[in-house]
């Protein structure tokens, strides 16, 4: 049972990344590879703030997810949005999905300038400890990171629903065009869109360092997890992020309990390639919505 | 009289690439020079799904690594000639382009992108863990040492470097000729017009499937030959690197700088961007860990930026504005300032 509650714990950090991912490309049609770098960007100053302030890790989350979202934001503003710009009527941006992994490269390099190469890891008053749930006993690291994604999950829905800019995200998911016409400040909701996406990041780094080691090319693991999980939940879809994530956790920490490491990955592989074969469009994703 | 000195000029550039060796003595500098010419050849075997096709494939690694690792596996085990091998490791590289292909052509481009990048890097886990399959040593992490057999043509062993420039002089000149094939036969217009616009490509009679499934396989197969042709060259097999990210992303942004969907974009970007990188490489790379990728990436970054259309594009605005309607006139100017 332990091996589930680690699963779902790993599998809702991968559908918070996912989620981020599945953000930006449901608004503006852009697949984000800077997304792992970016994660990396977000675990490594975390884990600085955690070991230059000491602050519970958790605390942080207020700290880093505005930094982040202000390093998405001006990402999408001077970086994004003028080559986007020029494609206007391209319906799937390539040079765009190009510069992000070019700024990837930057992003990673840079944090090995200034990094170095080493592993290291937040060891949290909380790192060691387990809490018994009933029967089941989970890692407290694991545990809160969990709550901490589902949580965050969560409000996240609620806000994309409930409030005014959630609409005008959404609309102009739709229809740019349209929610254009209908009043709607496009590249703003692009870059607040981009913004939260990368602040979501924040969230899972947050949630990861306590017990998940930290170097510049962490940020590749976790980026082609995310791709399977988008693929698998369907694209732009929210919920799909979130149920694809735990799937890939549980299919991981389930499958290493019964066969090797390299077993388990083929597992997963097998699990995308029958999704992409039967259902390619995934769970939720739509065939014609995007 | 234009094409004349057209052709004049291609005559003196062939000449002159085949007098390489005579004037580089250096072994090293060989070998650099050999590298760009590999880049090349990979960027344009690419640019054949990637550029024509406009299908982005962020998985090329997959197809250079089994094209190297089939055609030595069977040579390491059997002694099958790598001659014969690469037959067998692009057929191999065939039909996985098939697998990824036919259910994400169905799809737009991003189910495309994500698979190719998806399931590479999933077969650089597979082929970091394995360390034997069935009859053949396949070496895990630690990679596959090429076997070595001494000075063989049929093993593709020399110790010299110049039989090796020759061999990928060849094999560039092929890839081109092939791009130029593609581009001006009804497969290239079949999949421009895809790639402009999928729908209207299929209401005027395009099997849009079809069509990209075959540029994947030609791009797949060519790109396995460059995997044969990096380990016949280095004699080592590393997972991470002939199968890794930065091998397939490489071959994009390359192709990419140098101007995706052209003939010789990808050549110029591919021999232009890899020197770079060497001679950046080369001055500062013992000084700071990571420092000539960042001012790589930042190159890419400002290209894609201000010259999206890439340094063909670029080329040819300097040769316009210097030349512009004397060219049309006699052509004269035009060549000498673009030989120049």
């Amino acid at each position: 049972m332990s091996v589930v509650a680690n699963g779902l714990s790993m599998g809702a950090i991968y559908g918070l990344i996912a989620l981020g991912l599945t953000l930006i490309f449901g608004i503006m049609k852009i697949i984000n590879f800077a997304q792992g770098a970016l994660l990396m960007l977000s675990m490594m100053i975390s884990y600085w703030l955690w070991k230059l302030t000491g602050l519970n890790p958790l605390i942080l989350i207020l700290i880093v997810g505005p930094i982040m979202f202000v390093v998405g934001y001006l990402c999408q503003r001077f970086l994004v949005r003028p080559v986007l710009d020029s494609e206007k009527n391209v319906r799937e941006p390539v040079s765009v999905l190009l510069l992000t992994a070019a700024l990837a490269i930057v992003l990673e390099n840079l944090a090995l300038m200034i990094f170095g190469a080493d592993y290291v890891m937040a060891k949290t008053s909380f790192s060691e400890q387990t809490i018994a749930l009933g029967a089941v006993t989970v890692s407290a690291a694991r545990f809160y990171g969990l709550i901490i994604a589902l949580v965050v999950a969560g409000v996240f829905w609620l806000f994309l629903q409930r409030t005014q800019t959630g609409r005008n995200i959404r609309a102009t998911g739709q229809d740019r065009n349209a929610a254009a016409l209908m009043g709607i400040n496009v590249p703003n909701t692009f870059a607040i869109a981009f913004g939260l996406g990368t602040a979501l990041l924040a969230v899972a780094a947050v949630a990861l360092i306590p017990f998940y080691y930290v170097h510049p090319s962490v940020g590749q693991v976790f980026m082609t997890k995310a791709f399977i999980v988008v693929v698998l939940g369907g694209l732009g879809s929210v919920p799909g992020a979130i149920l694809g994530g735990i799937l890939i956790g549980l299919i991981e920490s389930i499958g290493a309990q019964y066969m090797t490491a390299t077993l388990t990955v083929v597992l997963v592989y097998a699990v995308f390639l029958m999704v992409l074969f039967v259902k390619p469009s995934g769970m939720f994703g739509s065939r014609y919505d995007w | 009289m234009k094409f004349d000195k057209k052709l004049l000029l291609l005559i003196g550039l062939v000449v002159i690439l085949l007098l390489v060796p005579m004037m580089v003595t250096r072994p090293y500098f060989l070998h650099v020079i050999i590298m760009c010419l590999l880049w090349a050849y990979l960027a344009s075997s690419w640019n054949i799904i990637g550029g024509f096709a406009g299908q982005l494939s962020l998985g090329h690694g997959i197809y250079t690594a089994t094209g190297a690792y089939v055609t030595m596996m069977l040579f390491n085990t059997f002694g099958i000639s790598p001659w014969l091998g690469l037959f067998v490791g692009g057929a191999a590289a065939v039909l996985i382009s098939v697998l990824i292909g036919f259910p994400t052509f169905g799809l737009r481009g991003a189910y495309y992108a994500l698979a190719t990048v998806a399931i590479s890097e999933g077969i650089v886990v597979i082929i970091n863990s394995t360390h034997e399959l069935g009859p053949f040593s396949v070496g895990g992490a630690e990679g596959l040492i090429v076997k070595m057999v001494g000075d063989s043509a049929a093993a593709l062993q020399f110790s010299s470097k110049i039989p090796y420039y020759y061999l990928i002089l060849f094999m560039l000149f092929l890839v081109i000729a092939v791009s130029y094939w593609i581009k001006t036969s009804k497969l290239g217009y079949c999949l421009i017009a895809l790639k402009e616009d999928e729908d209207a490509a299929a209401a005027m009679g395009i099997n849009v499937r079809n069509n990209k499934l075959i540029a994947a396989m030609i791009s797949a197969f060519m790109t396995a030959l460059g995997g044969v042709f990096y380990a016949v060259l280095i004699r080592y097999l590393e997972p991470n690197a002939i199968a890794g990210g930065s091998m397939s992303t490489q071959m994009v942004f390359l192709s990419i700088v140098g101007g995706s969907g052209t003939i010789l974009g990808p050549v110029i970007g591919g021999i232009l961007l890899s020197l770079i990188s060497e001679v950046i490489r080369f001055y500062l790379g013992g000084q700071l860990m990571g420092l000539h990728l960042f001012i790589y990436g930042v190159i890419v970054l400002l290209v894609i930026m201000y010259q999206p259309r890439g340094i063909v594009a670029l080329l040819g605005q300097i040769v316009q504005r210097f030349s512009g309607p004397k060219t049309v006139e006699g052509g004269v100017s035009g060549v000498k300032d673009s030989g120049a």
